[in-house]
């Protein structure tokens, strides 16, 4: 009998994960969490009642609509995991102690997150389609070769990653009520430190390169070639001040105030021969300007003056941003599993 | 403002430091010294707020102050340095604000224990907040202010019996020397002197009052944290073959500790896999789940989610989990608990039977007596007046009522408890009565004569 004890071999890590596997997708179905699918699909369906008609059609919009989106992955990745390991704590303790491996138990929440995960992508991807989004003119994918494909992947790993960290931090906490209180750190980490969207001081810059949200945006940015899409800022302004006016002497000192101007004298006489009360209307300017079609034209250099080499419309820039969120989903498992090996430590 | 300024600037202000440290140590030499301790321990930074934890009865405060406090003069340090980044001067001045904050609050609490020992009104808390070191000399100055207790001050527990069990005995042999928990600046000893041989087929009943260690000793014996002990199954040794023998043991939690939403059967069929030698087949599995879906009366409800159970079925299915890998050594943590009298008589009689197999069966419950027919032995935990958990009798129930004069287990239990649990605060008495018990056994004596002779002793000594 002892040496029976000693010398049985029990079931690997394969086959265990298997064991695991099967639990969580029949957990899919009783547990209710499909019920993440539908608020997925709110979720994205929201925003791109809000984006459908900027997003991938003008520099902001793009930015803006590609922090949505970033904004989307993390949100549904975060309420994917982060009550998974940790309500179920002592039951995984209890489990560990009676010969379950740790790292079978995370690979499969890792793949079981990864199908979930994937789920919401195809949705997104298919509610954003279905709500108006236009998809970047290029149509040919920069990587892959198809821009769906390309998309899809950026929402997919942007997601997973997110998943994956908030599977971290619930393999971390002792209980759920921790859980959700550290989640919306989190998550305002993740908005603030995105990079793209809020400006920051020089000094924690490099702090960006920490969040997924950062990757997800610029990749979804290079993707919808943000470098060659008109700037509607200024325009927009310009065109908001129809109404003003200013008087000839006021016009003249700004130009004479420039060297270009005053030191050009056919210039200079043709601007002291207007009276210095004549009052000129914006109105005039705008309209000239729009009966030439000049806004597209001023939206246009405005972009160009206005692009940013980190959203190059690059392979190598997508590449880098894939790489990067994977790196961060392998380091989040590869602690997750160590944090959780210490279950045992527990106490009661 | 030049180089050689800042340098200026920082030597005086590291001066200043040091020299209000040194101020403020002095002030808590009188202190120290009434509560019992060195006079040089008040000027080391970190080292004094523990032992003014330990002045006040509150140690815990005391360390986190310590470490708070080292935190504090690094955390400064650091800031000092030339050329620190801004983003990391920004999180450190964060995590300043944050051990600020924490500082006050266990401050609070530690200037409460402190007059708690020196039988003042907690108004004095406010001054020990704003002036510390001025209430420290005041108080260790003045004759009015005494401690009812000093730091130092330490309880002795009941002398060790010095013997050890059977290690190669049939059966569970625990030889506990010690299960000592390290904190920052202490150990603690949990647990310390258990031995004993427990035979197969024994129902053994685990008895103590609360943090007794119960738990404690269980987690040693299990293997799940180990102690400074012996612990051998059928002569293999628990801790050093744990990954072969933790197959071999069952431990049912307190709390139905299952998936709630999943089916019975598959809950089982899981546990088999994982529990169940690789060589068994898949046939050999599900019959080994089907047995125990019999044998536990869980057969109708095998496609029933584990949530819709009532209690007493998932408490049966927990036992299941753990039985279906047919271990020799099965532990129980109150498996009553939550279940009517009918329905726990029925569980312990089915635990009976597994015993009757030839197992060994160690159960902790809070209502031992209406069960207690169905007992073989019973371990009696007990804490000491050092608060670590004693081994106060093991043997046959029948002996252990005439070893505590106690007709009933919860009145066993009320003569060991301390005097602040409601108990009689006879434990030290026990203590050192069954570790003569233990001796005489290891001198060949049975359990039962060993007892009588120590009780015939006893009333021999209270006669004369």
């Amino acid at each position: 009998m002892n040496k029976e004890i000693k010398d049985a071999k029990h079931q690997g890590r394969v086959y265990q994960t298997g064991i695991y596997l099967g639990k969580f997708f029949r957990m899919f179905i009783y547990q209710n969490d499909w019920k993440v699918m539908p608020i997925a699909a709110l979720i994205a369906g929201l925003v791109a009642l809000v984006m459908k008609n900027s997003l991938f059609t003008t520099m902001e919009g793009t930015l803006l609509g590609s922090f949505a989106i970033a904004c989307i992955c993390v949100w549904n990745g975060f309420f994917n995991s982060i009550q998974n390991v940790c309500r179920e704590r002592p039951i995984v303790k209890r489990e560990h102690r009676s010969g379950l491996h740790i790292s079978s138990y995370i690979t499969a929440h890792t793949i079981y997150q990864a199908f979930m995960c994937l789920m919401q992508t195809i949705i997104t991807m298919f509610v954003l389609i279905k709500m108006g989004v236009s998809l970047p003119q290029e149509p040919k994918g920069l990587v892959t070769g198809n821009i769906m494909l390309d998309l899809g992947i950026t929402i997919f790993l942007t997601t997973f990653a997110a998943d994956m960290m908030s599977l971290l931090v619930s393999s971390f906490v002792r209980n759920t009520t921790t859980a959700m209180t550290v989640m919306p750190f989190l998550l305002i980490f993740q908005l603030v430190f995105s990079g793209g969207f809020f400006a920051l001081p020089d000094s924690i810059t490099f702090l960006t390169d920490y969040t997924i949200t950062k990757w997800g945006l610029t990749a979804t940015c290079a993707q919808g070639q943000y470098n060659d899409l008109p700037m509607t800022a200024l325009w927009k302004s310009m065109k908001k001040m129809r109404n003003g006016s200013i008087t000839a002497g006021q016009l003249k000192e700004f130009m004479l105030a420039s060297p270009d101007f005053s030191e050009d004298p056919e210039m200079v006489i043709l601007l002291n021969s207007i009276p210095d009360d004549k009052e000129i209307m914006f109105d005039d300017f705008i309209t000239a300007i729009e009966s030439q079609n000049g806004g597209y034209t001023i939206e246009k250099k405005s972009g160009e003056l206005n692009q940013e080499e980190k959203y190059a419309s690059d392979p190598a820039v997508i590449s880098k941003c894939w790489q990067m969120l994977a790196i961060h989903i392998l380091i989040y498992i590869g602690v997750a599993t160590a944090a959780l090996e210490f279950i045992d430590k527990d106490k009661r | 403002m030049s180089d050689t300024a800042t340098v200026a600037s920082i030597a005086t202000n590291g001066i200043e430091t040091i020299v209000l440290y040194v101020i403020s140590g002095l002030c808590y030499i009188p202190f120290f010294k009434k509560c019992g301790l060195e006079w040089w321990k008040s000027f080391i930074p970190g080292y004094r707020m523990y032992c003014r934890g330990l002045c006040a009865r509150r140690e815990q405060e005391g360390r986190i102050l310590a470490f708070l406090e080292v935190m504090t003069y690094l955390l400064a340090l650091t800031m000092l340095i030339d050329g620190v980044p801004g983003a990391l001067l920004l999180i450190l001045s964060l995590v300043q604000v944050i051990c600020l904050i924490i500082n006050f609050v266990q401050a609070i609490k530690l200037n409460i224990g402190t007059c708690d020992i020196f039988n003042r009104r907690r108004t004095w808390v406010l001054l020990w907040m704003l002036f510390a070191d001025i209430v420290a000399l005041h108080w260790g100055l003045s004759k009015k202010f005494q401690p009812s207790r000093l730091a130092t001050d330490k309880d002795e527990g009941a002398e060790e019996s010095g013997i050890t069990a059977d290690e190669e005995a049939e059966g569970l042999s625990v030889n506990i020397a010690a299960r000592t928990a390290r904190s920052a600046f202490q150990t603690v000893t949990l647990l310390k002197d258990i031995h004993m041989v427990i035979p197969k087929g024994h129902m053994v009943l685990l008895l103590g009052g609360s943090g007794a260690g119960k738990t404690t000793f269980l987690n040693a014996v299990t293997g799940y944290e180990k102690a400074d002990a012996a612990i051998t199954i059928n002569d293999i040794n628990v801790y050093n073959n744990y990954e072969q023998v933790k197959y071999n043991l069952g431990f049912v939690p307190q709390q139905e500790l299952m998936r709630g939403n999943d089916t019975v059967l598959k809950t089982l069929e899981d546990a088999a896999n994982i529990r169940l030698p690789a060589s068994m087949s898949i046939k050999e599995k599900k019959q080994r789940v089907q047995d125990m879906l019999e044998s536990f009366g869980l057969s109708m409800l095998q496609n029933t989610m584990v949530e819709k159970l009532s209690g007493g079925q998932k408490k049966r299915l927990s036992i299941a989990i753990e039985f279906i890998s047919d271990p020799d050594l099965f532990i129980l943590d109150e498996p009553d608990s939550g279940l009517d009298g009918v329905v726990a008589r029925g569980l312990f009689e089915k635990l009976r039977d597994i015993a009757d197999q030839g197992k060994i069966v160690i159960v902790i419950t809070h209502t031992p007596d209406r069960v207690i027919d169905l007992f073989d032995d019973v371990i009696v935990l007990a804490k000491d007046t050092t608060r670590t958990g004693r081994l106060a009798f093991y043997g046959p129930v029948s002996t252990a009522k005439r070893f505590f004069a106690r007709g009933t287990m919860e009145a066993v239990l009320r003569t060991i408890n301390q005097k602040e649990e409601g108990g009689e605060g006879r434990a030290d008495e026990f203590i050192a009565m069954y570790s003569h018990i233990a001796r005489l056994v290891g001198e060949g004596k049975t359990c039962e004569e060993a007892a009588d002779t120590v009780i015939v002793e006893k009333y021999k000594g209270a006669t004369a």
